[in-house]
């Protein structure tokens, strides 16, 4: 029996997806020593060059110039740090706040479980768009504000599905022994229940760093996310459709940088589903 | 039959109602703990301090935070959700002119998001086991990638900006006037007798609602696919397979009736995203509807406006999910008994 790391390792999803979220990782974290220019850097005097390749491209602007002369690849890689930075501290945000009240939940149950799960159907009545655009208004803008936006809409996803999980999990006999070995509650969760939950927990992560991605790329395109000064692709493909008969690359280039994430995020979600669910691998699907 | 179905509907929008209240107050909340000023707004820059605390006074903003909701409240039951700050009208009434927009707008693309989702998820599972389903699979995959906003945009620059094979702006052609009767566009263009109108409507409907029925197909897709693998492993499949029924005839009578149980559960949590999901569609494509209507608030600090769409999209949402949570209990033969 292979372990569960050299399994996923093994699956052709995952290593595509790890390759690719390394790039665009690479992109985000040296984004200052790969942009050409800074990312704010205007230049009145070539505004909407096509790119480097096209006629009437300019090789120092390798991907052309936005409306107000600004390098649009550096725009690229500075966003991509932006889109990286709301994934992971969103996505692990919700899953703290998320993972922590299902494992409650549904180890204690009882009241606690009761009181839980009515915050959770009060929360997802809101329309997801609708509450983090609500909550946007009032937290204003920037790039912390939308990370704290995405944690505070999207536990519930964690606590949900982790919850159902900590319920099947705690019903069984190994739980109950070591309860009459003496174990505490804690003891009890960290060692037992949260070990049998990881997989999923692990899977619930990648596909909302999926979700966090799109949902700053909207209210970044609404004009409600990290704010003017700090690059990101929503607010990227909202320029360009100012100028999009001018220089349609400014609009499909943010558009694949979002597309190539977001598909990055799912690949790895759908890899390690398959790989890690014990209940998938049986059912040989 | 019919009548049973209304009392269970009936019986769970009841059941909703003290979600509602909660969901109210903490909208309430959230606005009201934020550092702007509704009465201030709501005055000329050069107001003076008295006028912003008469104001504040007349508002009721003055009164502790409990009190105000129940006020709000009050008002709301009875159909006042306050003046729009920015547009001087009743919030109500603007929610009222763009909601059913929204709706026409979100039903067209749950039909197609059901046809698509449906189709793909029979091409999927009759594909099984062949060489191409490692192809159909990543392909699902890949599409489950692409949100609404982002097949707006597409859509929009193939077939808008470089076919121009289609509009993308507003509801109708500039030209061609707005008949109002019902507030829904179709309804209303076919009850005046503008077929011009009718057609035009439709064109300016046909991006948007692929966006959006493109974005929300895949994981209908998907969901029916393993539902419908499911049910392949039950008995009945076995036993219709040794009546010597065709497989055709296994698949679209026997086993989708039963997989479409949960498929259908799935459809009514993706309406209610999808019909908050128009939002970037309606910003997108300039539609007059609900969705511009909320980023315009937001954008402005609208609050007694931001405070009416926010509870209207609620309640839709809410409203989508007990008939859908009801529709299954009558099509699931083993939740009908009581």
């Amino acid at each position: 029996m292979s372990g569960p790391v050299s399994r996923s390792l093994r699956s052709a999803r995952v290593l595509i997806a790890l390759g690719m979220i390394l790039c665009i990782g690479i992109c985000a974290l040296f984004a200052g020593w790969i942009a050409p220019h800074d990312p704010g850097d205007q230049n009145l005097l070539s505004i909407l060059t096509p790119p480097a390749w096209a006629a009437g491209g300019d090789p120092s602007y390798p991907l052309g110039t936005d409306g107000l002369g600004r390098c649009i690849l550096s725009r690229l890689i500075y966003g991509a740090r932006t889109a990286m930075l709301v994934a992971f501290f969103a996505s692990f945000g919700a899953m703290i706040i998320g993972s922590v009240l299902a494992h409650i939940s549904g180890y204690f149950g009882g009241v606690v479980d009761w009181i839980i799960g009515r915050m959770v159907d009060v929360w997802m009545s809101f329309p997801p768009v609708i509450l983090s655009l609500i909550l946007m208004v009032g937290l204003g803008v920037g790039l912390s504000k939308v990370i704290l936006a995405i944690i505070l809409v999207d536990w519930t996803r964690f606590c949900r599905v982790l919850r159902s999980e900590v319920l099947i999990v705690t019903r069984h006999d190994y739980v109950a022994a070591v309860r009459l070995l003496g174990f505490t509650h804690w003891q009890t969760i960290v060692r037992e229940v949260l070990p049998a939950t990881l997989p999923l927990l692990i899977t619930l992560v990648s596909i909302e760093m999926a979700i966090a991605v799109v949902v700053e790329a909207i209210l970044s395109f609404v004009g409600l996310g990290v704010g003017s000064d700090q690059p990101a692709w929503g607010q990227m493909i909202a320029d360009a459709r100012q100028s999009v008969y001018q220089s349609p690359w400014n609009l499909l280039l943010p558009i694949l940088g979002i597309f190539l994430t977001v598909t990055a995020f799912n690949l790895l979600g759908d890899g390690l589903r398959r790989t890690l669910d014990v209940r998938f691998s049986e059912t040989g699907r | 039959m019919i009548a049973i179905v209304a009392k269970l509907i009936a019986r769970r929008l009841l059941a909703a109602v003290p979600i509602l209240l909660v969901v109210s107050a903490l909208l309430f909340c959230i606005l009201r703990l934020l550092p702007v000023d509704p009465a201030a707004m709501s005055l000329p820059p050069n107001a003076t301090i008295e006028e912003i605390e008469a104001k504040r006074h007349e508002m009721g903003l003055d009164r502790p935070l409990p009190e105000q909701y129940l006020i709000w409240l009050n008002d709301a039951l009875h159909g006042d959700f306050g003046r729009s700050i920015q547009f001087r009208r009743e919030a109500g009434s603007l929610v009222a002119a763009t909601l059913p927009v929204t709706i026409e707008l979100a039903t067209a693309a749950m039909v197609l998001a059901g046809i698509f989702g449906v189709s793909g998820g029979l091409l999927l599972f009759h594909l099984r086991g062949t060489l191409l389903e490692p192809v159909a699979d990543l392909a699902s995959i890949l599409l489950l990638s692409i949100p609404e906003f982002l097949w707006g945009l597409i859509l929009l620059f193939v077939f808008g900006v470089l076919l121009q094979a289609l509009p993308f702006t507003g509801q109708v052609a500039p030209d061609l006037p707005l008949p109002h009767v019902t507030g829904f566009l179709l309804l209303d263009a076919l009850l005046v007798g503008r077929f011009d109108v009718f057609l035009s409507a439709c064109q300016h409907l046909i991006l948007p609602v692929f966006a959006l029925g493109l974005a929300f197909s895949p994981t209908i897709m998907r969901v029916l696919r393993s539902s419908l693998f499911d049910v392949y492993h039950e008995d009945y499949i076995q036993q219709a397979r040794l009546r010597g029924l065709s497989e055709q005839r296994i698949l679209l009578k026997h086993a989708l009736k039963n997989a479409s149980l949960p498929t259908l559960t799935l459809a009514g949590v993706q309406f209610g995203i999808l019909f908050s999901g128009t939002l970037l569609i309606e910003v997108i494509y300039s539609f007059p509807g609900m969705g511009n209507l909320m980023v315009d608030a937001v954008r402005n600090a609208d609050l007694p406006l931001i405070q009416a769409i926010g509870l209207t999209y609620c309640i839709v949402v809410l409203v989508i999910n007990t008939v859908v949570d009801s529709l299954y209990v009558v099509l699931n033969p083993k939740l009908r008994v009581r």
